[in-house]
Parts: structure tokens; sequence; C-alpha cells
């Protein structure tokens, strides 16, 4: 047999009905702006299928992330998006009958395992070696542009949920971004469509810009057949010339592709990095603001390698975001594979770097956030301190559940969509549906914010400016702004004030109200363990898994110094490596060792919110739902320097041992990652009577025990895995701005 | 029997059955000198040509052996089954027409029990395909899911001795310091932002002494019951002997392994030692999960002993 089972490739996309989204504005609350009204509402845009190297089908995804009855974590909105490059399995065919479609019915016989040669026939398959003699793959732009946006413009329109499709590209001298382009996809006419009710389906829109992106920039696309039926002129013709650039002149240029080929070996690194640069160039050019290009899980592959393809480096992220501010404005710090036995799978020695076994950067995770932004005044922090749109999310990179099966609520290895991690994002769609483009807009503002394991589900995060005398704002009117906010789902439109994303400008001196209000959902979450949470029970706190409690939350600030410049010694600089920063005990070095393009030292916890001491936070009931909420407000005296704020909060408090610091920040998660268990630490002793086999296809959420697949060591259960993940619960919010006229500009928010 | 049945037979056996056939055609170890001289003897031609001497050919004892090598090997292949056989029989037809039945609510007909038939031989084939290409190697992902069941059939074959109170009161007092409560501390800590040198917190404590609220910079940490083993992990063997000898309520400028740090403590709750009878539930439980992981551990072990293992130096 000569099959290949490769693995590689693109996705789809989602997007999930927000309801009847009436905005419902608080009387107080005086229209300064005149914002679209919006919600915050719950999404994921990096997941993948058995099209590219997940697991199951794009209906059966689909339907894990959005459906809100069976599984209870359907969220609102769904962009699928596997890999880049190509791959032998056709995601678009069913597992079973249940997951069937007039349009896309259960076909016995076949499923998203089923071969492309097998189910279209080798004949269809375009482009370079795919078809007819070749090894079956099917290169990715093809399965987007003919297979996977027909299939996810229907399920969009049958299930009437806001889906679009995306992919997680194979970067050209990096390791992978999340990104889209939804130029064509899901247009209007789709709200009057007929659909059919027998086999098949015509699209209405498409995926042709989506489709030439990846065959263009995505490394591991290597086609040549400029996106055409394979050894013929026939078909897109596509040419990746950006306007302005070498194109033909660059040595890399490829005549018979039409796109840039970077030879492997040396420089092919620096080689790739500069046609990523072009990417997202092409995309501000094409589709200025119908794109996004969103490093994922930036630090796994380890620093840059200017010889192969590797990691994410500061200078990286400024260059895209100098290129194209509207598109590459955020990363993916906080990784999908929450369960795995090497979290988000970061890992020591994990990427072999010129011969050199190299950590992943940071070398593992903090709190399930990489080092670039769980460490205070680290990468993300510097990014901010130039005043840089560059925004934090999360998400699930959904591939299979490890030794589970995907039905099972435990896992080895991923969460669904929505299940543990949830990018809160504003989407200010007025009375209209949810669509693509109002999502990405939201993505692209940075008024968002990113919660694991249900720890918050509502959030109002508002600085407003206080002067002294008429100009005065009290904490109460602060609040209430935020309250209304939060009660309702939405943001604030008061003049005066800003929310994430935003920037304030004040006159120096002023004084800044910065009011919080949160809801920590009442109930359980999504974990399907009842027992006591083992980190908790180190410090005497006896918490059920499936009912964390918010424990408090810091506002952390940093100053904003103004853009870097390129070439200058402060613009470019790997995070420390291997022992440099992770030493074997799992302690770490400080910023010290760090260099100065990739921190901001000014940035620090100024405030820890809690329900303690003389001014705890205040329970408020909502007025809308009479569900309880969170508030508590700190002044910043007399700003005379431009600044940001940002919120993270935890279950955990300060100095649990081998989750948290003496000052809360998270440690490293290398004493729960059960690929190490020499580093294991964290004892799970809880015992019940509901605690499944692990052959057992168990689709409960009352395990009332520690699981059969923790690690054991020295006859001991320790804490590792989705237990790992679901006792270590964070939130993060995007930055607010604060600019002092006459200091430095915030350049990069309006 | 050709060298590659013998493969075959080795690969398809436990391998002790599979050391015990391939034995007795194993040449002996000889001496050089010995084996010299046999390869040199005088040839079959000068011998009695008798049927005493007949049946001492080594060429008929080859054939012999051979044969019966050969009808062992038979035997045992033919009873495991052709491995390039696929059977599609009784219990795949009810595992298709269970799984369907469990989708759509109903049995099968023939046409779609004939295409689930085809699904499960598509995949049966490509597992076994994969397994040739060998794909399941270095899957840490199938690795650990084969790992795990083969422990699932070692779990499976340990069994718990039996037990009465006076062995477990033996266990829980060799194992006291679980169960004893240590001495915990309920401590506060008055944050602070930025500067944390020695004379900022040492003001800080003063006016906190003075009456300032302990939330009035960064915030305030409450700890409530941490024990010791924390104070020292979180903050340093000298905080931690520090914080234990302060007086309760008193504000105090402590140096810890990352700063100093505005720290009150509360109170102590002395150290308890526990009693095996209100514990009895949870020895009985680690007893018996020690037990079982120590059984586990010496059955693995025992499975060890079968394979050469080499221990190399660690990878730099």
């Amino acid at each position: 047999m000569r099959i290949k089972f490769t693995q590689r490739e693109v996705a789809v996309a989602a997007i999930a009905l927000f309801g009847s989204a009436s905005f419902t504005a608080a009387p107080t609350l005086a229209a300064a702006a005149g914002k679209t009204p919006g919600k915050y509402v719950t999404g994921d845009f990096h997941n993948h299928t058995t099209c590219s190297d997940g697991s199951i089908s794009m209906q059966k995804l689909v339907k894990k992330a959005t459906d809100k009855i069976d599984t209870p974590w359907g969220l609102d909105w769904f962009v699928q998006a596997g890999h880049g490059g190509n791959g032998n399995r056709n995601c678009t065919l069913v597992e079973d009958a249940t997951l069937g479609t007039p349009a896309y019915p259960y076909t016995a016989g076949a499923g998203p395992t089923t071969t492309w040669a097998d189910s279209i026939g080798a004949a269809q398959i375009k482009g370079d070696n795919g078809g007819v003699g070749g090894n079956g793959n099917m290169w990715r732009w093809q399965s987007i542009q003919e297979f996977q946006y027909p299939l996810i413009e229907y399920l969009a329109a049958y299930k009437n949920q806001p889906l679009f499709i995306g992919v997680e590209s194979v970067v050209a001298g990096h390791e992978h971004t999340s990104m889209s382009v939804i130029t064509g996809q899901m247009p209007l006419a789709l709200d009057s469509a007929t659909l059919p009710t027998s086999a098949g389906y015509t699209a209405l829109g498409n995926a042709t810009a989506l489709a030439k992106w990846e065959y263009c920039f995505d490394r591991a696309d290597a086609d040549t057949s400029r996106g055409n039926v394979t050894g013929s002129a026939n078909g897109n013709n596509w040419n990746c010339s950006v306007t302005g650039s070498l194109n033909a002149a660059d040595p890399s240029w490829n005549a018979a592709a039409q796109k840039l080929v970077p030879a492997s070996g040396t420089g092919t690194g620096t080689k790739g990095h500069l046609k990523t640069v072009e990417a997202v160039k092409w995309m501000a050019e094409n589709h200025a603001t119908g794109s996004y290009y969103v490093p994922a899980h930036l630090e796994r592959a380890g620093p840059f390698n200017p010889d192969g393809n590797n990691g994410f480096n500061i200078e990286h992220l400024r260059n895209f975001n100098n290129a194209a501010p509207k598109i590459a404005f955020g990363f993916e710090s906080q990784p999908g594979h929450g369960a795995s036995a090497n979290r988000g799978e970061y890992q020591v020695k994990r990427n072999n770097i010129g011969g050199v076994l190299t950590d992943s950067a940071g070398g593992t995770t903090y709190g399930g956030t990489g080092v670039y932004a769980g460490q205070i005044g680290g990468v993300w922090d510097a990014l901010l301190g130039e005043g840089r749109g560059f925004w934090y999310f999360a998400s699930s990179d959904w591939h299979n559940r490890g030794i589970f099966g995907p039905d099972d609520r435990r896992s080895t290895q991923d969460f669904y969509p929505g299940e543990y991690a949830r990018d809160f994002v504003m989407v200010r769609n007025g009375s209209d549906k949810l669509r693509p483009q109002a999502i990405v807009d939201g993505l692209r503002t940075g008024n968002s914010f990113t919660a694991s394991g249900q720890l918050i589900d509502r959030l109002a995060f508002v600085a407003c400016v206080s002067y002294p005398g008429f100009g005065s704002r009290t904490n109460a009117a602060v609040e209430a702004i935020a309250v209304a906010a939060a009660t309702n789902n939405t943001d604030i439109d008061v003049a005066g004030c800003a929310t994430m994303g935003e920037k304030l400008v004040v006159r120096p001196g002023a004084e800044v109200v910065v009011s919080i209000v949160t809801r920590d959902p009442a109930g359980t979450n999504y974990s399907p363990y009842t027992f006591a949470n083992p980190s908790l029970a180190q410090i005497g706190v006896s918490q059920p898994m499936n009912a964390p409690v918010l424990d408090h939350i810091d506002l952390v600030r940093g100053l904003v110094s103004g853009y870097k410049t390129p070439g200058a010694a402060d613009y470019a600089g790997a995070w420390p490596t291997n022992t440099d920063w992770l030493k074997s005990d799992g302690t770490t070095a400080d910023l010290s060792v760090v260099p100065a393009a990739a921190k901001n030292t000014t940035a620090a916890v100024i405030k820890t919110f809690s329900g303690s001491g003389a001014t705890p936070w205040a329970t408020v009931n909502s007025g809308v739902d009479n569900t309880p909420f969170l508030k508590m407000t700190y002044r910043i005296p007399a700003v005379s320097a431009s600044q940001f704020v940002r919120l993270r909060g935890s279950n955990l408090p300060a100095a649990v041992p081998f989750e948290t610091d003496a000052s809360g920040n998270p440690l490293a998660d290398v004493y729960t990652n059960a690929n190490d268990p020499t580093r294991l630490r964290i004892p799970c002793t809880a015992v019940g009577t509901n605690v499944p086999t692990a052959g057992a296809n168990y689709t409960g959420n009352t395990i009332d025990g520690c699981p059969v697949h923790l690690p054991v060591v020295g006859g001991v259960k320790y804490v590792a895995f989705d237990v790992a993940a679901w006792a270590d619960l964070w939130f993060y919010s995007n930055p607010i701005y604060i600019e002092v006229a006459g200091s430095t500009a915030v350049a990069g928010v309006k | 029997m050709t060298h590659g049945a013998i493969s075959v037979l080795e690969a398809t056996m436990p391998p002790t059955l599979a050391t015990s056939l391939t034995t007795p055609i194993t040449p002996p170890p000889t001496d050089p000198a010995t084996e010299r001289s046999t390869a040199f003897a005088a040839p079959a031609a000068a011998r009695p040509r008798g049927t005493r001497g007949w049946l001492r050919e080594p060429l008929l004892h080859f054939v012999l052996l051979g044969g019966l090598l050969f009808a062992i090997d038979h035997a045992l292949v033919g009873r495991a089954g052709d491995p390039m056989r696929i059977v599609v029989g009784a219990a795949i037809d009810k595992e298709a027409r269970d799984l369907f039945k469990a989708s759509r609510g109903r049995e099968p007909d023939a046409g779609e029990l004939n295409a689930l038939r085809a699904v499960w031989l598509d995949n049966e084939v490509l597992y076994r395909e994969g397994l040739a290409l060998q794909v399941d190697k270095g899957d840490t992902a199938i690795r650990e899911r084969v790992i795990f069941k083969a422990l699932s059939v070692v779990d499976a074959n340990v069994k718990l001795p039996p037990f009465d109170d006076p062995l477990l009161r033996t266990w829980f007092d060799a194992h006291r310091a679980k169960y004893d409560e240590p001495p915990r501390f309920d401590f506060q800590e008055a944050a602070l932002s930025g500067d944390n040198g020695e004379p900022t917190v040492r003001a800080f404590v003063d006016a906190l002494n003075a009456g300032a609220p302990g939330d009035a910079k960064a915030g305030l940490r409450v700890f409530k019951g941490r024990p010791h083993a924390n104070l020292v992990r979180s903050y340093g063997a000298e905080f931690a002997a520090a914080l234990e000898q302060s007086p309760p309520g008193e504000w105090r400028a402590q140096r810890t392994r990352d700063g100093w740090r505005a720290m009150r403590l509360d109170a102590v709750t002395p150290p308890r030692p526990a009693a095996f009878e209100a514990m009895r539930g949870v020895v009985l439980q680690d007893w018996t999960d020690a037990t079982l992981a120590e059984q586990r551990s010496a059955a693995v072990r025992a499975l060890t002993k079968k394979y050469d293992v080499r221990l190399e130096a660690a990878a730099k």
C-alpha cells in the first residue's frame, strides 16, 4: 500500500447565532460615540477536522461547538479552521445518520476518514501530485473552495448559525497562525435562500479569496498549479503578486507557480518570514477589513530560527503589525490542547533547532497561557507598551480526546471549542444577525476577553476620566456605567470613558476611575468532575472542580513609550531559551535576562481586588436577570504618562503550591504535565463512587473521584491532563489605553 | 521449513514459546577444535552403510526435525488463522447492528448492513495496513492508549490481600505524617505595587499598625489555614520561621525570597495528631491504593524481566 497518511489541511469556519440580541441601553448611558449596539458573544477560530489532522467531520465539529443542548458549551459563533497544506480525508462526510442533513446525508459505508479518492474520485483532485496516479491528497485550496466552504455555508443557513471558514496556516518562516479571509463568504442572499431537500448543494457565496491566500502563502501548500486542474491552465490561474513588492524580481519567486517559494536550508526561516510579511500585505491590499492574521500557540515552536520554521520572536509580531495593523492585530498566547500531557503542547526540549534541543519559549505554559502573555512585563506588555493594537486570544485547537473517544467528556489531549477556553468578543451587529464581517470587526477592535473553565461569563471593564470640580466622577457613577454594561452583556458608550481595545484621552493630572463588574456564573461549569479541586485542597480549601469560584482580580498597568524602530537595538530579541528561563526545578529567571526588545518593566499589578479588606468587591444583583455580579473600583491618581491597564483573574489565590507564586502569578505548568512524571507534584486523592473506567464512553458530568487516566507515581495519583486544566482557571482582558496629552501617543488605537 | 517460516512463527507466538521452539535447532556452543574435527570428519561414504548407520545420518535428523517443526508450525499458525485473512462475521454484524440501531432507532436492512460491513472491512484493511506501515510508531497517543489498556489487563490480575483493623492501624502508624494535622497559620499580606524595598515596606507597616487598612495600597491578600510547608515553598524558610514566631495581630516587614512584604500573623492552629478511628475510611482507601500500586508495579517489573533492557546514558 502506498497511501501516505499526510496530515495537513485547512478548514472551515463558523459562527453561531446570537438570538434576539435586543440592545437595552441603560438610561444612565449617554450615547457619546454613537457606537452600533452589540453584545459580547463567544466563539473559537482554531480547530480541526479530518480534512487536516483532526478526528471528526465538519458537521460533528460544528454541532459540538455550537449545540447548546447536547454539548452545553455551545458557542455563539464558530470559525472552522484546519491546517493549510493538503490532506487525503473527506471531512464533509458524516459519521452517522444523526449528523446527516438533506444536502449532505449520511452515506452508509463512508465517513470523515474516507479518502477523497474513495469519495469524489482521484480524477477530481486538482493541482500537483494529488489526483490520478498521485498521492490522493487534495490541496487545501481546493478543499476550501469546492468542498468545505459550500458545506459550511449550507450549515450556516440550515442551522441559522454564524459560521465561516478559516485556516490554521502553516507559516512560512514560523509555525502556525489562525487566519481567514472572509470576502465572498456568507453573502446576504443566503438569508433568503431555499435550501435543497435532497443531496447536493451549490453555494451562493465562495471562499475563493481564502483559498487563493492559502495557495499563495501557506508554507505547506507546495502546489504550483496556480489553482488549476492538474496539468492544465484551466482553473483559477492565480497570481500571488503584492502591489509594490518585488514579486517576480524576488529570488524566491517561482514563475510557474506565480508565488514565492523560498528555498529550504540556510536562510529559509528568514526568507519565509519575509514571505509571510508579504502575505499580510496582500491581505491589507485586497481584504483590508475582511481578514485577520493571529499567530497561534506562538511560543510552542521555540524562538525564531533563521534557518528553519520555528517560533515567533517579538520582532516578527512587530513586523506583521507594522505591515498590516488592521489584520495582524493579536496572538493566541493562550494555546489550545489544554488537556494534553504537556499543556498546550508546550514542552522542554521540544524543538530541534540547528541540532540543539530547544524548549518552547518559556519552556511550558503558565496557568495555561504562554510566557509571552503569562509573564507580566513580557512580550505582550512590551507590544502594549508601544501603544499597538495587539490583542490576546484563546482557542481550542481541537483535534481529538487523546485516549478517549470523541464523545467522552474526559480528555488527555483537547477540549472542544467553547468547552474550556472561550473568547468573548464585542460584536456590533445592531439589529442584524451575526455575520462574518461584524465578527471580524469585533476581533479587530480588541474589545474582548477570554475565560477558561467558565470562571467568568460577563465582564465590563471601564476607565473614565475624572477632573477636579465639575468634571469629577465618583466611584459609584463609574460603577453604575459598568453595571449597566455587564448586566446587559454589552459595553459602554459614554463620553470620557473607554473600555477594552479603546483609549481614553486625558489631560495631565487627571484621575482615572477604573471600574470592573463581572459575573462568576452560578451553578456548575462544563467540567465532568465534581470532586474537590486538588490544587486548592493543598491549602485546605474544598471547592468542587465543576464549581470554581473567582478568587481575585489583578489590575495590571504598564506605561506606553511609543513604537520601536525597526533595526534599532530594542526592536528585536528572542525570549531566553532553555534553562536560561525555565530552570530544572520548575522555577524561572526574571525579566533581567529578557532582552530589552521583549519586555516592559513598567508593567505591574497595581491593584488586587478580592472579597477581603476594608473595601472588598461588592455584590450587586442584576436588574436584568437578578443574577449576582461583583463590582469594584480603583482610582489611578494624577496620571502624567500614557499607559494601559488590563485585567487577569483566577480561581487560585496567591501562594498555592505548584500553581501560583506569593504574588499570585501563575507558576510554570511543568508540575502538572504528565509527559514528565518526575515533576508531578499535586496529589489527587479524591475517591468516588462514580469513576468510570478508561474503556467506557463516559458522556456524563458527575465523576466524583480522581479519574483513572491520571498518572500514578510511587502509588500516588497526580493532577495532570484535563484535571490540571479544570483545576487552574484564568481570565484575561484586553487592555484599555490611557493617552495623556503631551505624553506618548497611543498610535495603534483610535 | 524455510528460515522465513521460522521468522513468522517467532513473530506470531508468545516470546517464551518462540524461544523454546527455536532452541533445538540452535547449535550448542562447541569447542572450536571439536567443531573443526567434525567439519573435517570422514565422509559418510566411509561409514558402515547398515540400517543403524542410516539412522545416525545427520541429514535424516535434519529432515525429521524440520518436519516436526513444520508440523508444529502448521498446527499453530493454522489455528491462529491466516494473517492475511479477514473474517467479517457475526460479531461484526452485531456491532454494526447495534451502532445503527443506536443512531437510527431501527435495524439496518440488508443493503445497509452490507454497507456497514464494507465500512468495517475498509477500516480493518486500513488498520492492518497502518500497522504494517508502522504508523503507530512514534505516535504518543496510540502508545499511551495501548499502555493504558495493557495496564488495565495488569490491574485485572492484581488482588487485594485480606486485611483487618490491626493491619490498617499498623499501616496508619507507619504513615502517620500523612494524617496528622500540621500546624496551620492564618495571615494577611498588605500588598504594595512597584517598590517593595525594605524602607518602603517598613514605612507602610508603620502606617498599617497605626490603623491604615490592609488594602490601602495594592490590595489585601488573606490566607487561612496555610501549613508550614506551604509557607516554605511560597515564601522561603526564613520567612516561614519569622512569621511563625510573630505576635498575632501585628503588621511586620518580612523578607521573603522575592522581596520584602508587609505581613501580619492572625492566628495559629496547633497541630493535632490524627485518630485512626476517625480516619479509618481514608486509611483503608489509601492502603488499598498503595497495596494495589505495589502489586501493579511488581507485575510490570516481572514482565520487564522478559526483555533485554539496556540503559544508555541520558541524552544531554
